[in-house]
């Protein structure tokens, strides 16, 4: 992570100067959006149609007057239930995030580093398995760079809350995976 | 266990207000325990982060269907099927040529042409008024209309129609359009219609994210 980063940092007087400032935090924020639906058990495809709805909805949004607070929470938040949404309409559930094979390794490592590495993704995907949904969640947000205070307003939960869970989930994979 | 255990992480993740992460980097200095404990968090916030990355990744090779079936609006959906059936077929099928999909594009009112009802002619009109030059340039040669269809990334054909043909006025926002994915079958009638929202800018990502 990047807990000791904020590269999504978003001056929000940027939204109000029109579609190509709004374009802009698009491109900023379309791959940690991925990265986090698809790591909650969204197909690529599935991701993709989140990710432009929730940009629709930010624009209706800020069309309609809408707060422009903290805009990166705000658009992680309504993703995240439309994830949620989708998930509910096909009964599928969270537990099957991050079930995915693994199978991606570097091009440039050898057989033998590439079998060690799809191990160790292997064993770190079943400890990941192991966590609450609301583990899963949190560490899955703060991966994607937002604040422990972010992530509460995006789960519906108190940001002291949010540290107690980092810290349990991110102790839990410590063990689980020996490192 | 030491003490400042319980908030190594939130140290790391610079959650500690800034007189008690000033202790816990005095104390780390003298604590082999922490710092080894610190490691250890670390190592794994890297390796969770490159798992995301590797299930991002596949996850996107893995993404076959790409015109996979999704309507959406049963009502804008038929609209648009009956567009495309009700078109000539020599202005969408070149010779000897299929193609896999049809791009269909409704812009917002005062972007396309009039909005007045949906006559034979005026439908017809617009057709041309999007479709590719090559295409609807009826001199073209037929070398011209297939490399036409060789274009990466552009749609095949495009038609437009004013989204207030399709939605009450304003339910449109501005800027937004839909993109239809409009796969044909091999006897020539549409197949599979995917109708997307789109805002103006905010292209689908079509390389690996």
């Amino acid at each position: 992570m990047s807990g000791d980063a904020s590269p999504l940092a978003l001056p929000l007087s940027r939204l109000s100067a029109g579609a190509s400032e709004a374009t802009t935090l698009y491109r900023e924020l379309q791959k940690p959006l991925l990265r986090y639906l698809v790591c909650l058990g969204l197909s690529s495809d599935e991701a993709q149609d989140v990710v432009q709805d929730a940009f629709l909805t930010l624009h209706r949004h800020l069309a309609s007057g809408g707060s422009q607070e903290n805009i990166r929470g705000w658009l992680f938040r309504v993703a995240h239930n439309q994830a949620r949404n989708r998930q509910n309409r096909y009964d599928r559930h969270f537990n099957s995030a991050c079930d995915a094979e693994i199978d991606a390794v570097s091009h440039e490592a050898t057989p033998e580093r590439a079998v060690l590495e799809k191990e160790k993704f292997q064993q770190l995907g079943k400890a990941i398995r192991l966590l609450t949904a609301s583990e899963r969640e949190c560490l899955l947000l703060r991966a994607s760079g937002l604040r422990y205070r972010e992530i509460g307003e995006v789960l519906g939960i108190a940001t002291s809350t949010v540290g107690d869970t980092v810290d349990r989930a991110i102790k839990k994979l410590a063990e689980k995976c020996n490192v | 266990m030491c003490d400042f255990s319980g908030k190594l992480i939130a140290w790391l993740d610079r959650e500690l207000p800034a007189e008690e992460a000033t202790e816990m980097e005095r104390h780390l200095q003298s604590c082999s325990e922490c710092r080894s404990d610190l490691d250890a968090y670390k190592r794994v916030c890297g390796e969770f982060d490159a798992y995301c990355d590797a299930a991002i990744a596949s996850a996107t090779r893995r993404e076959v269907p790409r015109w996979a079936l999704v309507v959406s609006g049963a009502g804008a959906a038929a609209a648009l099927v009956a567009l495309f059936l009700a078109m000539p077929r020599s202005r969408i099928e070149p010779p000897a040529f299929h193609p896999p999909h049809v791009a269909v594009t409704a812009f917002p009112a005062g972007v396309a042409a009039d909005s007045a009802s949906v006559k034979s002619e005026q439908r017809v009109h617009r057709r041309q008024a999007a479709t590719p030059a090559s295409i609807r340039n009826a001199k073209a040669t037929p070398a011209q209309i297939q490399n036409a269809y060789f274009l990466p990334d552009d749609p095949m054909i495009q038609i437009a129609i004013p989204a207030d043909e399709m939605f009450p006025p304003g339910a449109v926002p501005e800027g937004m359009h839909f993109v239809a994915d409009l796969t044909i079958a091999p006897d020539g009638s549409a197949e599979r219609l995917r109708l997307r929202p789109r805002l103006v800018g905010f292209e689908r990502s079509t390389t690996q994210p």
